[in-house]
């Protein structure tokens, strides 16, 4: 446990020094406090761009707090994972490039507690990234659009971090195998291809990790009368999996170039 | 656009200089960068948002 922590504080002093610590986070609250300040002067931007047709701007309403913030939660789903997927892709295939892992792996720690700790270090940005985005968020859609339940906010943007930690512990595994920019592409891709596969099938897929950012809308929709466990246990799963897969082939001494 | 809300918009305008800034300091620090350094330094200060991102996932060699 103390070696699995003194790892954990060497990936965060260099998540600090990489500056990932700084701007993951400040990018998350720009995209969150974006959303809900496009939409409050959405009637301002159509006019000043001035070819707007006759009759479009009288039966325009605001839209609601509620899918406001469904919306800036679904920032996240996009440019926020591709952001969180790149800064995760180098995390065990940098080392291997750059020789620290044959460092690292010649002291007496197991590859479980390198990957655990890796692991450990990117769940903490992900947290603060998505904690203070979604704060920052609900703070300018209460003060614009009105009144939101924070129990729901913070339903939400729990499940919406779960949804993103699939796809940064799925990087992590590939990292493990692949190159950097590789890893990313593959992970992005097999996120884009289980949202795919959910929404083709929704009613009998409900139980995948890819049906928590619709879950996490629904809850903000209607306070959370459809949330249902399986794709929480089922994401916990992949997760655990992920982290194994990564320990079992970093364990590999097989160094690819 | 006849009265726009600085105290709405002014934060969203502070943390994009901060990230700028956070750039060009870790810009000036690092040795190697991929591509020349002066095109990151427009990236950063004329790029905004979507700049800043390029830099930090794309510009930086992390290993």
């Amino acid at each position: 446990m103390r070696r699995l922590w003194a790892l954990y504080l060497k990936e965060m002093l260099e998540s600090v020094r990489s500056y990932k610590l700084i701007w993951i986070p400040v990018v998350f609250i720009v995209l969150g406090i974006m959303q809900p300040l496009v939409s409050f002067y959405m009637a301002d931007i159509l006019a000043f761009s001035s070819n707007v047709p006759a009759g479009l701007m009288e039966n325009m309403e605001r839209p609601a707090a509620s899918s406001v913030m469904a919306q800036a939660l679904g920032q996240y789903g996009t440019i926020g994972m591709l952001i969180l997927v790149l800064g995760t892709m180098n995390s065990l295939a940098g080392e291997r490039s750059s020789g620290t892992s044959e460092l690292l792996m010649a002291k007496p720690v197991s590859s479980i507690s390198v990957v655990a700790a890796k692991w450990t270090a990117n769940f903490t940005v992900l947290v603060i990234a998505i904690g203070l985005g979604a704060a920052g968020a609900a703070y300018y859609t209460v003060q614009l659009m009105g009144a939101l339940s924070w129990r729901d906010v913070i339903a939400a943007s729990g499940l919406y971090a779960l949804w993103l930690l699939c796809a940064v512990s799925l990087t992590l595994l590939f990292s493990a195998w692949l190159r950097g920019p590789a890893a990313a592409g593959l992970s992005l891709l097999l996120a884009a291809v289980m949202s795919l596969v959910h929404g083709l099938l929704p009613v009998k897929l409900n139980w995948m990790p890819a049906s928590l950012p619709g879950m996490s809308a629904g809850v903000l929709a209607d306070g959370g009368t459809g949330v249902s466990l399986a794709p929480i246990v089922s994401a916990v799963l992949l997760i655990i999996i992920c982290i194994a897969g990564a320990s079992l082939m970093a364990g590999r001494n097989k160094l690819p170039v | 656009m006849k009265d726009l809300n600085w105290g709405l918009i002014g934060p969203l305008l502070a943390l994009q200089v901060v990230l700028a800034i956070i750039g060009l300091i870790s810009l000036s620090k690092t040795e190697q960068v991929r591509g020349p350094k002066w095109m990151w330094v427009l990236f950063l200060i004329f790029g905004n948002l979507l700049g800043s991102v390029a830099y930090f996932t794309l510009g930086r060699k992390e290993f």
